[in-house]
């Protein structure tokens, strides 16, 4: 007679009702974390890079739901959320001068600015999160890694890696060349101008033919002139809807 | 107070016709924008194209870039079509340049007529632009045919009226 009960299926069952039981009570004290330090996730920026690595850790994503139980009971939620409407508002701001492509750095500088002297704390941790969120929910968000930081997209361009690539190499100067890109990436003339034009054609570059040598193609993201000028009420006038 | 030169003015690209025509529109209306602030600045009233093109603003030594002249024709065409520039010559050497409308600036003459009580007195051309009284306005040193002109906006509105006398022209205000 076959015997039930006690066998390999019986085992497996008893040890899933124990992780899932450590699982519940794990659950719950964390939750009861996160609601002893609701406060400080919304104040302290290196608490929440700990408390988002922590999350991660639990296979948790904090953000993950608008109206999930994590972010109305923490806040973290609100918090990310209010964050991606100030970086929108930055680069709507100031795609008409750089295309909409802005350096992290700038991007953090304004938003920081934006929120006044008793404002929370805001890190590029957090900016990189709300943008990821952003991205996810489709708004033509996206990050470049350039030179150990990042350029932020924040229009629908088409870059692909040749594009990419190509603004990493204009990051140093902040223009280039395709003498440079040939050299440099060891592309044909025809590729790099193929890349050059489409840059000018979304915008996100400016030609300058008075240079000494060959065409520099200049990227307003990448002036660093630029960062700290705001815009003045003629450019905002100038924007067009 | 000096000139605060927009980012635009050390952007090499700046001085190089764009030939995406979107950034050539954003580029041609920062330039129409600078050319008006820098002529307001200086009070200038008149270019001429070939000073033009060695004037710090089509001229920036710093970055050793200048607009082309064809580029320069571009852009005051651009001015033209907005009504803030009038070419004083059919070869367009040289222009008139309103960074100021004539309407804009006869309101601030009358203004400064009626705050002083002085409706119904009548002024020579002469006293209203070089006038120790007027010293302090901004319509000081308004050359004479951008004065008539405001002068004629005012006139059209009924708030003066344009007299000629022994030496030259007057205006009595309403």
């Amino acid at each position: 007679m076959h015997r039930r009960g006690v066998g390999a299926g019986a085992i497996a069952k008893k040890k899933l009702a124990e992780m899932s039981k450590q699982l519940e009570t794990f659950k719950t004290h964390l939750e009861e974390f996160a609601s002893k330090h609701k406060q400080e996730i919304r104040k302290n920026s290196q608490f929440r890079v700990q408390f988002q690595e922590m999350c991660a850790t639990i296979g948790v994503d904090p953000l993950a739901s608008g109206k999930g139980f994590w972010s109305e009971m923490l806040g973290v939620g609100d918090f990310y959320y209010e964050l991606g409407v100030q970086i929108i508002e930055v680069c709507l701001a100031l795609k008409h001068r750089n295309g909409g492509l802005i350096t992290l750095d700038e991007l953090h500088q304004r938003v920081l600015k934006g929120r006044g002297k008793f404002a929370q704390d805001v890190s590029q941790d957090d900016l990189v999160r709300a943008i990821k969120k952003l991205k996810a929910m489709g708004n033509g968000f996206g990050m470049i890694p350039v030179g150990g930081s990042y350029l932020v997209q924040s229009v629908p361009a088409e870059l692909n890696m040749d594009h990419t690539v190509v603004l990493q190499l204009a990051e140093k100067k902040g223009y280039v060349t395709v003498m440079e890109i040939k050299d440099s990436l060891k592309w044909e003339r025809e590729r790099a101008c193929h890349v050059l034009d489409h840059l000018l054609k979304e915008g996100l570059a400016w030609l300058d033919s008075q240079a000494d040598g060959e065409p520099q193609y200049w990227l307003p993201a990448l002036f660093s002139e630029l960062s700290s000028r705001d815009v003045t009420p003629e450019e905002a006038n100038q924007m067009t809807p | 107070m000096s000139f605060e030169w927009p980012w635009q003015y050390n952007f090499p690209p700046f001085f190089t016709l764009q030939p995406n025509v979107d950034t050539r529109q954003k580029q041609l209306a920062a330039w129409c924008s600078l050319v008006l602030s820098y002529c307001r600045h200086r009070k200038l009233y008149t270019l001429d194209v070939m000073e033009a093109q060695e004037s710090p603003v089509f001229n920036n030594k710093k970055i050793a870039r200048k607009l082309s002249m064809e580029a320069i024709q571009v852009v005051f065409e651009e001015l033209r079509k907005k009504g803030n520039l009038e070419w004083m010559d059919k070869n367009k050497t040289r222009c008139l340049v309103m960074w100021r409308r004539p309407e804009e600036w006869g309101k601030l003459i009358y203004q400064w007529v009626s705050k002083n009580g002085m409706v119904n007195s009548v002024f020579t051309l002469y006293e209203l632009s070089n006038g120790d009284d007027t010293e302090n306005e901004e319509f000081h040193g308004l050359e004479e045919w951008m004065l008539l002109r405001s002068l004629q906006a005012l006139q059209t509105e009924g708030k003066a009226e344009i007299i000629t006398m022994d030496d030259g022209k007057g205006v009595k205000f309403f």
